[in-house]
């Protein structure tokens, strides 16, 4: 925290999100334990790891919803976490897709893809309603613009959710394990949009075990245990020949079924 | 003899109707800056700062914990002592409001709390400020667990609103002290307040429950 931003050496813009000994506790528990970790523009990055290794709390601190204790986290130039850097503003840059959806309730698909564009971006609402069923009609539900959340599959509320960040536009898009409480076979849906994204040239950091997708378009797997990232390397690599016993054991257990 | 009892007591109409109005003036003031001030001190509960929230929460608790007949004379008999000149009309309405705001803050304090994390995790991650994720996410919501026991509130008032008679407003309670003691049928003169009482309140009840099945039904929209 102590160092102001200037003082990046300007060789690293190319990065996008930059972790340098980030730490954090929640009370003794050492949920993030010295992670050093970079993702470069239209990168996919899949973390992955077992419950309670900390991936789910390493992209929640890129947009501040969870805070940091020790260490730098540098996401599109701005120190996350300084006082001078309006988190507001940052993560309007970062889409968040949550395991649980979070679709407002009492909104509708399209209201909850106008919400923040209207309010935070101050798009005109005529053209961020045109935006948002063009978004709709790209995840595969330009028909259900008018359906409110309960009235949606889980796959397809997820999808909502996919559209409602893309609305905003974003620099970086962060996914918290976004099949994981989806019925199998809505898994592909959401998976086939996440992908279409990843083509685009998003740059993505997804926590998920779906193997698949990693192999499809992820740059990169990282895997964490307790809190620290034990490998991290190409997914053909990774998969094929992981280099610790941990993440072995790890890969012996997912991939057996 | 009912008939007879009922005529003696027609004299006391425009007196009546004198009362009940009072009451419902009252109440209905009450209602409405009570209601503003309750949300307003029910929002700042939660996203105000610690130091506010702390001197709400004690605030209000005092106000729950001490009868209102009590808070009523203090406001009445002590403010004037301080200066400040009251008739017994804006002594009523501040009481009343004062006590109103307190409870319904903290209905809507329960409102709030009762919108599960995930969502304002999704207000924020979208980049909404503080106040539009307040406006655009969570009040909308919270309405749902709010507006039930917030009705049931507007009945507790109108019936509180009978102590305001301690401090001589003639309000519909008041009315009846006063008949009650020119006429021989104390019971009946009682039975006709109580009447008037639930004349203005049961509309109210009727409201409430026919919100509480809207609520279940609705999906997170609330439509009066």
């Amino acid at each position: 925290m102590a160092r102001c931003s200037c003082e990046l050496p300007s060789g690293r813009f190319s990065v996008v999100i930059e972790f340098q000994g980030v730490n954090k506790w929640f009370g003794s528990l050492h949920v993030l334990n010295d992670i050093t970790l970079s993702v470069q523009p239209r990168e996919v990055v899949v973390v992955c790891g077992p419950s309670g290794s900390g991936k789910s709390t390493l992209i929640r601190c890129i947009n501040g919803l969870e805070q940091i204790q020790k260490g730098d986290l540098v996401v599109d130039e701005k120190r996350v976490g300084d006082p001078a850097t309006n988190m507001t503003l940052l993560r309007t840059e970062i889409g968040f897709v949550f395991q649980s959806f979070n679709l407002y309730p009492h909104k509708t698909a399209l209201e909850n893809i106008t919400l923040a564009p209207i309010h935070v971006r101050k798009t005109p609402r005529a053209q961020a309603e045109k935006d948002g069923r063009e978004l709709l009609a790209k995840v595969g539900l330009g028909d259900k613009f008018n359906a409110y959340p309960s009235q949606l599959s889980g796959g397809q509320q997820q999808r909502v959710a996919i559209a409602r960040c893309l609305a905003m536009r974003p620099k970086i898009m962060l996914f918290d394990e976004p099949t994981s409480a989806l019925d199998p076979e809505m898994i592909s849906e959401v998976l086939d949009v996440m992908v279409a994204v990843a083509e685009e040239g998003m740059t993505m950091m997804v926590v998920t075990h779906e193997m698949g997708f990693a192999r499809r378009v992820a740059q990169r797997v990282v895997f964490m245990d307790q809190g620290s990232i034990v490998e991290s390397g190409a997914p053909e690599e990774f998969f094929s020949n992981p280099k610790t016993e941990r993440s072995k054991a790890f890969l012996g257990k997912i991939l057996r079924h | 003899m009912i008939w007879q009892q009922l005529e003696s007591l027609a004299g006391s109409y425009p007196l009546a109707m004198r009362g009940l109005g009072m009451t419902v003036v009252l109440s209905l003031i009450a209602l409405v800056f009570g209601t503003l001030i309750g949300f307003g001190l029910g929002i700042l509960r939660i996203g105000g700062s610690r130091v506010l929230s702390t001197v709400i929460g004690a605030w209000v608790d005092l106000i729950r914990g001490t009868p209102f007949l009590v808070q009523i004379f203090l406001i009445f008999f002590i403010l004037p002592e301080l200066g400040i000149k009251l008739d017994a009309f804006t002594a009523g309405i501040i009481a009343l409001t004062n006590l109103n705001a307190c409870f319904i803050c903290e209905i809507v304090v329960a409102g709030i709390q009762s919108v599960p994390k995930g969502q304002v995790e999704a207000a924020l991650a979208s980049g909404l400020s503080k106040w539009q994720r307040m406006r655009q996410v969570v009040l909308p919501q919270a309405m749902r667990v709010v507006l039930p026991p917030l009705v049931g509130q507007y009945v507790l008032l109108i019936k509180d609103s009978s102590v305001v008679s301690a401090i001589g407003l003639t309000d519909l309670t008041r009315v009846g002290w006063l008949v009650v003691q020119r006429v021989p049928n104390g019971l009946l003169v009682f039975f006709l307040v109580g009447v008037g009482y639930f004349v203005v309140c049961y509309p109210l009840i009727l409201l409430a429950r026919r919100l509480e099945k809207r609520m279940s039904a609705a999906h997170g929209e609330v439509q009066l």
